[in-house]
């Protein structure tokens, strides 16, 4: 799947192209973006290693500029997803991650030299993406440079932060019986194996990264390091001081915007240009050595590349005869957008799609990877399933006059609605169902809204359910407060300590007051838009008529959402009575011991088991061949319960559209 | 600086990089809802780490409860 990058859109010509395939690493196949100048082509490649987890997810786009920096020099530069990360093919639980991930890197520099003829090669790499570059290039010749930012260089220190991360993780967080058919807990399955904020190492790998370091010793014959350290913890300097005291040419600094590029929520990161410019001047640097030749290097035909079925990749499917196809596809006019479709075992009846829209700002993997989870495990019941990226999002393009990193863009329906005509025109589907987590679920709710032909909407944690343009994506919180807080409070009236805090300032009476006041408008809103709702009159941003509306077209409504999500409350207070009224189509779950992303993988199995509950609920627009209600079985019957305890209006939700999911009923 | 004042501006800076809103840091605050979340938590560990010269988290077993709890672990930790 190729695509130019957003010059090529906007009429000028294009610096760079991107094409994505996937390419043979051994014994499995490995996803991977080429970005490449659309001039002449120096003797020189770049291999971008990234990070782990997390940092791989909200680093996506700046990984990306990197790339682009690097093709637009002249330098072919290659992003590839390690086994089991990103888009590439599952790993097994117990293997030794790290091992793997360097030989794929191994791997990464000699796919890319046959892609584009390229002798020399710059491994850039950050974080744990620097320490699996070191160790690779122990193994590669033609290494000219080594680009690190923030690098990895002692692996029992990187394990102690992953640790800490994951105790601070697990602070207050209920045991959760997970369910093994929908991916289980995958620590109790694998012992040894830890999971850091989704993401999973395992036992294997944790004993290698304990002992690995990063020396000078590790430097290929002939090579340059620059560092790019973390000016807020610059844990890199002594080790490039040994470098240079070893004689290695090195080039040192800090810069700050390693924590807005990968250690921020992803809607808040930010491409580090400073580091982009950095790493400009290094590779112009080792350019200078064997500057760009006249007519390029010679460089292997593309077609006969594709003519190897780079485009495609094969995964197991529900049986050990059958596989499912995955592929990269790129659909839309106005702006280039991609996605990556996972299509069911050949001779699949179905004609039934599911396409996922970003959360948040999160590239189309979705957070601790679930979208690829959820894919690959509904293509195994029969879907078509489409992840894809907003325009300014991942990697799709951006508009032009659009930023990138666009939590809330404007145009999102319009994607949505080339997504829609994509996966119908493609393949045939009479049933479409948008599922997303957070802003996600947002716009599959505004897409049902707005008329697009789509069957099912499944919500998971959505936080806001209308948004205007310009509003921070945390104001919701405010609501929050309002909602939350008073119970709070009240609890608290008779503590001593709680009065003498109040009275020597450490607690602000003006946001007490605050809290209250806006509590008293929520209510009284919620009330006037009931009593017009009784009378027939329709006030705008009515969540609960838009919910009615939407039900009665016939589409089925599920929201599923984390014990304490804010968006519960929101919809207490936006949909208000209607909620009683929508009927057996809409349908609310919640699920305990889960936070806001379900970055534990037993509460992530809820999740799974939910909604493919939801997924193969009710009547089907196509009878065909449903191989879903099979596996799903008949014991999913979570109990009836009494929620929204402490909010508003508690006894006017339907009692029988709310189902609570927790250990105890599986 | 003492350790407590360290901890605490730690906890602010990490917060405003963050784009959270932080509870007032007082003894009693529950880490859950300090609006800061784990990701949040490590990166003060981390770099109190380079600024105090241990890091306590290396051998506990279960992340402190409160904001008191986390002051006292670096507060009591042998120098």
């Amino acid at each position: 799947m190729s695509m130019h990058t957003p010059e090529a859109i906007s009429g000028s010509p294009p610096a760079t192209t991107m094409e994505s395939f996937y390419f043979s690493a051994g014994d499995h196949d490995l996803f991977a973006w080429l970005h490449e100048p659309a001039g002449r082509q120096a003797n020189l490649g770049v291999v971008v290693c990234k990070p782990f987890g997390f940092e791989s997810l909200c680093g996506h786009l700046s990984l990306r500029k990197f790339a682009e920096a690097a093709a637009a020099l002249g330098v072919p530069a290659l992003r590839v997803d390690y086994l089991g990360t990103g888009d590439s093919p599952e790993i097994e639980p117990q293997a030794d991650q790290i091992d793997i991930w360097t030989r794929d890197v191994v791997a990464a520099v000699a796919e890319l030299r046959r892609r584009t003829g390229v002798e020399r090669v710059c491994l850039v790499g950050v974080r744990l993406g620097a320490l699996l570059a070191a160790r690779a290039a122990r193994e590669l010749e033609g290494v000219a440079g080594l680009f690190v930012v923030a690098p990895v260089l002692n692996g029992k220190r990187y394990l102690t932060e992953l640790r800490t991360t994951r105790l601070a993780a697990l602070m207050g967080v209920p045991d959760v019986v997970a369910d093994p058919r929908f991916g289980g807990d995958i620590e109790a399955a694998n012992p040894g194996l830890m999971e850091f904020t989704g993401y999973p190492l395992s036992a294997a790998s944790i004993a290698t990264l304990t002992p690995l370091k990063i020396t000078p010793a590790d430097t290929p014959a002939g090579a340059q390091w620059s560092i790019v350290d973390r000016a807020d913890l610059p844990l890199a300097k002594d080790f490039g001081a040994s470098l240079a005291a070893a004689g290695v040419p090195t080039g040192y600094t800090a810069l700050p915007g390693f924590v807005e590029m990968c250690l921020v929520s992803p809607q808040y990161s930010v491409v580090p240009l400073p580091m982009v410019q950095v790493l400009r001047e290094f590779l112009q640097g080792l350019l200078g050595a064997a500057p760009l030749p006249a007519g390029g290097a010679e460089r292997v035909p593309k077609s006969a590349i594709r003519g190897e079925g780079g485009a495609v990749v094969s995964l197991p499917g529900d049986s050990a005869d059958s596989r499912l196809t995955e592929r990269p596809v790129c659909f839309g006019t106005e702006a280039q957008l991609f996605g990556i479709v996972t299509e069911p075992a050949q001779g699949e009846a179905n004609r039934r799609a599911v396409i996922f829209p970003n959360t948040g700002t999160d590239f189309h993997m979705g957070a601790s990877r679930m979208y690829v989870t959820l894919a690959r495990m509904w293509a195994r019941r029969g879907y078509v399933v489409l992840r894809m990226d907003f325009a300014g999002i991942g990697d799709s393009n951006t508009r032009p006059g659009r930023p990138d990193n666009d939590l809330f863009p404007p145009a999102a329906l319009d994607d949505l609605r080339a997504g829609l005509k994509f996966i119908r025109d493609r393949y045939g589907v009479q049933e479409v169902t948008l599922c997303g987590l957070c802003s996600g679920g947002y716009h599959s709710l505004r897409a049902a809204a707005a008329g697009l032909d789509v069957q099912r909407i499944l919500m998971v944690n959505p936080q806001n359910f209308f948004w205007k343009e310009g509003s921070p994506p945390d104001e919701g919180w405010k609501v929050s407060e309002a909602v939350r807080n008073p119970g709070i409070y009240r609890q608290k009236v008779g503590s001593l300590r709680a009065w003498k805090r109040l009275l020597t300032g450490e607690v602000s009476l003006w946001r007490i007051a605050r809290v209250y006041t806006l509590r008293a408008l929520l209510s009284l809103e919620l009330f006037l838009r009931d009593a017009a709702r009784s009378l027939h009159i329709r006030l705008p941003q009515d969540l609960g008529w838009e919910l009615e509306d939407i039900t009665r077209r016939g589409i089925h409504v599920a929201f599923v959402f984390s014990a304490g999500e804010l968006g519960i409350s929101l919809l207490k207070l936006q949909a208000g009575s209607s909620l009683r009224r929508l009927g057996d189509r809409f349908r609310m779950h919640v699920i305990e011991g889960a936070d806001h992303t379900f970055s534990r993988s037993a509460a992530r199995s809820l999740m799974a088991k939910t909604l493919t509950q939801e997924l193969t609920a009710g009547p089907a627009v196509s009878s065909t061949g449903d191989t879903a209600n099979r596996s799903v079985g008949d014991s999913l019957r979570p109990k009836e319960f009494q929620l929204f305890t402490g909010m508003v209006h508690a006894e006017s939700t339907s009692k029988n559209a709310l189902q609570r999911t927790s250990s105890s009923e599986y | 600086m003492s350790v407590r004042v360290t901890v605490q501006s730690m906890f602010e800076l990490v917060a405003k990089e963050q784009k959270r809103q932080l509870l007032p840091l007082t003894d009693d605050m529950l880490l859950l809802n300090s609006g800061l979340d784990s990701l949040s938590l490590a990166l003060i560990v981390a770099r109190l780490e380079d600024s105090v010269g241990f890091d306590p988290f290396a051998t506990i077993e279960r992340f402190p409860v409160t904001f008191g709890d986390f002051v006292k672990l670096y507060e009591n930790h042998p120098q």
